[in-house]
């Protein structure tokens, strides 16, 4: 089995690294979501490793996970796949009846990692059949781009219809697009061709920049947003800027719904913008004479936990601009669930209060 | 259940003490009707009284309460009924009876036991029970054995005044001390012939017990939730086995239940909430729980710089105990009192909060004030976290403060009288005419008319105030408890 992974995806044998195993799959797949493609990866890893005992591969998978985990400035999104990963392996190898055969269980393992790859990527067209009753004719949808869930839901409503290329929902988007991020980006692209498909299906797409969205509130109908994690709690962590727009349409009493695969549930429970556990170096006290953020560490107070810094740090000085954050792509921010109205899965769309029901049903 | 108080009869009074607790349920509950007709009474008129005086004592009662709040005299007038009056009112004649030296002298205090006999509530004169809470005032607190079933074990009499003096106090703290002297208890037990130890030890041995350990202080959620495991536990004990075995194995599992239920469950709370504690943050507690006080000394001994504020309340004083701990272990810790919430809450950065039970909708039973902390710190958007072993966890619901609670004895509220003034001569409660010539106080209240002092144990935390519970299963949302309760104590 593993031999047959490995001519699959052309992996020498040389030892094995997890890190550009998994840049590489997501790069080679742009469906491919930071979760899932760690999940690959670690089964790759697995794969690639000879482990015989059921404790050496759980400290194989902990090991690769903590590299991976090291090597990314954001690793909340990757988690919940590694975190997934791990309880699965743990509750299937630790079964009393998994004693007896470990290899046929290895190798079910890396079988039906494939699977579970193919089923997190049909999850998408699962979430836009549930998602698309949401909006109506005459709706106008607000959304921030770049998640290919809210697109894919988008473009099935558009397309919704009695099979021809039309649909007959009429309906309105709102692109937020960030002007100050340059073109290139991964995220930048996404919300363009997202743009374009819709377009193409004859639904009227407008383009505002991040400061317009308190103005356009009034016109829109409801908000629909991705997630790269969903926390226990039920609110999301997402790209800079979610939180204020699920402000904004609290305020304005708009509902405001994330497109979210389950994968992405991840058991964090942040209790508050400094409580994610990573380094984001958003806020950045400067004065006329001191720039480096990492000299002027006095001035930073409210950044209390400085657990990763390091790698952000070496690039921030450079591609900075004033006031923006260091790469809007990577830069998250966490909503907290009373402003969520509803999260939209491929099991059903849940409450927020209903996320830690599910994390609580696959962790005991 | 004291003798005296309540039946004005010499018949019933030789009957009394032989009252099983069955019994004095239902006589509580006939007290509490008794007390319904007599509110009514005054609209309905006397024509009423026949229909009501069906049960002597009603009618009893009700005649009484007709004649006048003032007029308080058992129509009797024997012995019995005088050593009433006088526990009636409190300040005369000290040390006359062994009741009288009672509890307004020294303010309760968790840790120190509160005088033996305070006062009872006297249910005929029920006007001194706010109406709106009257559903709480089942039975006064039991101080005594009088009236107790025959086979309640030695340690659970003890165990049972320890909890009505405060001596232990805590949900958790009582869950484990039941749970050790029911192994006692088990240890004690012989199955009678021709039964089944499975059958016979809840239903005839093990149930007096509980019932007098509620008869001293109403069981908290953790106990019920311990007492309902028992239970089943018994019951799935094969007959076969023998006896000696089986007690052992009880044993074994009530220690078990208390290790991996408690305190495994104490320090993995600890670990995980001292985690929140960050350098320079600064913890709001109120009261005393001694998770938080489990989890704010790990996180002291992490390395955190932290500072603590603790707000305190009456009548226990719980908090005290609290910052004493944390100051000896090195801790600066800032000591306000309830009045002082909004102070606190300027500097905090987190809400610590311990439970007396999570309910099924999210909501908080505990310490009464934390609810008014929980929602000051809401409004400044203070982190609140409640730390609650899941065994406190409810599948009750409570929209308010008054259906769940528990009515602690009034004079715990009074406060220690000053030594000069003591105006009162010990024959002034016979004349109840020329009350108003003399300066009153708060201790005279019985005497006072349409005064009435409720001391309630405990309120309820909208789940919205509340930004996270963390209990062994990890952190959670309050509006995952039922979720939490159901994997817990249903399935276990």
């Amino acid at each position: 089995m593993a031999a047959n992974t490995q001519q699959r995806h052309g992996i020498p044998d040389t030892p094995f690294d997890v890190v550009s195993t998994y840049r590489r799959l997501l790069a080679e797949d742009p469906d491919l979501t930071m979760p899932v493609g760690a999940i690959e990866a670690l089964i790759l890893g697995l794969a690639n490793t000879p482990a015989s005992t059921v404790s050496e591969t759980l400290d194989l998978v902990s090991k690769l996970t903590a590299q991976l985990k090291r090597s990314i400035p954001n690793p909340i999104s990757l988690s919940a796949g590694t975190d997934l990963f791990q309880q699965y392996l743990i509750s299937n190898l630790q079964r009393p009846s998994a004693r007896g055969d470990f290899d046929h269980i290895r190798s079910h393992l890396v079988q039906n990692g494939r699977l579970f790859v193919e089923r997190a990527k049909a999850a998408r067209e699962t979430i836009a059949s549930f998602g698309r009753h949401f909006i109506r004719d005459g709706n106008t949808v607000l959304t921030n781009g770049g998640s290919r869930v809210v697109g894919a839901l988008l473009r099935s409503a558009a397309e919704s219809s009695n099979g021809n290329a039309r649909g007959s929902i009429r309906f309105r988007v709102i692109y937020v697009v960030s002007p100050s991020s340059s073109s290139g980006s991964a995220e930048e692209s996404e919300s363009t061709a997202n743009i374009a498909a819709l377009r193409e299906r004859e639904i009227p797409v407008a383009t505002i920049p991040p400061t317009a969205i308190a103005y356009c509130m009034d016109q829109v109908t409801q908000c629909f947003v991705g997630a790269e994690g969903v926390v226990e709690n039920g609110g999301i962590v997402s790209r800079l800027g979610t939180l204020q727009m699920a402000t904004l349409a609290k305020a304005a009493g708009k509902p405001f719904y994330v497109v979210s695969e389950s994968h992405k549930f991840v058991r964090l429970y942040p209790l508050g913008q400094q409580d994610l556990g990573i380094e984001q170096n958003i806020v950045d006290f400067r004065t006329a004479k001191g720039s480096g953020s990492g000299t002027e560490a006095g001035q930073r107070k409210e950044v209390k936990d400085e657990g990763v810094a390091d790698m952000e740090e070496g690039d921030a000085g450079v591609a900075r601009t004033v006031g923006a954050a260091c790469k809007p792509e990577e830069a998250v921010d966490y909503t907290p669930p009373h402003l969520i109205s509803g999260i939209i899965t491929e099991s059903g769309v849940l409450l927020p209060s209903a996320v830690s029901e599910e994390l609580i049903k696959i962790w005991f | 259940m004291s003798e005296p108080t309540k039946m004005p009869e010499p018949v019933q009074q030789v009957v009394e003490p032989k009252l099983s607790p069955a019994e004095l349920k239902k006589r509580a509950k006939a007290e509490k009707q008794a007390r319904r007709a007599a509110q009514k009474d005054p609209q309905e008129g006397p024509s009423s009284a026949p229909a009501l005086a069906t049960n002597g004592v009603h009618g009893e009662q009700k005649i009484q309460k007709q004649s006048g709040p003032q007029e308080q005299k058992p129509k009797g007038g024997q012995p019995k009924g005088q050593a009433q009056q006088k526990q009636g009112k409190p300040g005369g004649q000290e040390g006359k009876h062994e009741r009288t030296n009672s509890i307004q002298q020294s303010l309760p205090i968790r840790g120190q036991p509160a005088p033996t006999a305070p006062p009872k509530e006297l249910p005929k004169k029920d006007r001194k029970q706010v109406e709106l809470f009257s559903h709480l005032y089942t039975q006064p607190r039991r101080h005594d054995i009088a009236g107790a079933s025959n086979n309640v074990h030695p340690s659970i009499v003890a165990l049972g005044f320890q909890m009505s003096s405060y001596e232990i106090c805590g949900s958790s703290a009582r869950c484990v001390a039941m749970l050790v002297a029911f192994k006692e208890v088990i240890q004690a037990y012989t199955t009678p012939r021709e039964v089944s130890l499975a059958r016979d030890l809840t239903s005839r041995y093990l149930s007096p017990q509980i019932d007098f350990l509620k008869s001293c202080r109403p069981i908290s959620e953790s106990m019920g939730n311990a007492i309902r495991w028992l239970k089943k536990l018994i019951a799935e004990i094969d007959p076969s086995t023998p006896e000696q075995e089986a007690k052992d194995y009880l044993c074994d599992e009530v220690d078990r239940f208390i290790r991996e239920r408690i305190t495994v469950t104490d320090q993995a709370i600890a670990a995980l909430a001292s985690g929140l504690v960050k350098d320079g943050s600064v913890v709001l507690t109120y009261a005393k729980s001694s998770i938080v006080e489990k989890t704010i000394l790990q996180a002291l001994a992490n390395g955190t710089r932290f500072r603590v504020i603790v707000v305190d309340s009456r009548p226990l004083f719980e908090g005290k105990n609290l910052a004493t701990s944390l100051m000896h272990a090195g801790l600066e810790v800032e000591y306000l009192p309830f009045s002082g919430i909004a102070h606190a809450v300027k500097e905090a950065t987190l809400v610590l909060l311990g439970a007396h039970s999570m309910l099924s909708n999210g909501r908080l039973q505990s310490r009464v004030g934390t609810a008014g902390l929980a929602m000051q710190a809401h409004k400044a958007d203070i982190p609140v976290i409640v730390c609650c072993e899941s065994v406190k966890f409810s599948g009750k619901v409570a929209l308010d403060s008054i259906v769940l609670n528990e009515v602690a004895p009034s004079e715990e509220l009074l406060l220690p009288k000053a030594t000069v003034s003591h105006p009162l001569a010990p024959d002034r409660k016979d004349d109840d005419d020329d009350d108003n010539r003399q300066v009153r106080s708060l201790h005279d209240w019985r005497d006072i008319p349409g005064l009435q002092i409720l001391n309630l144990m405990y309120d309820i935390t909208p789940a919205e105030y509340i930004r996270m519970v963390i209990c062994e299963y990890g952190n959670v949302p309050p509006s995952s408890v039922p979720v939490v309760h159901r994997l817990a104590n249903e399935s276990m």
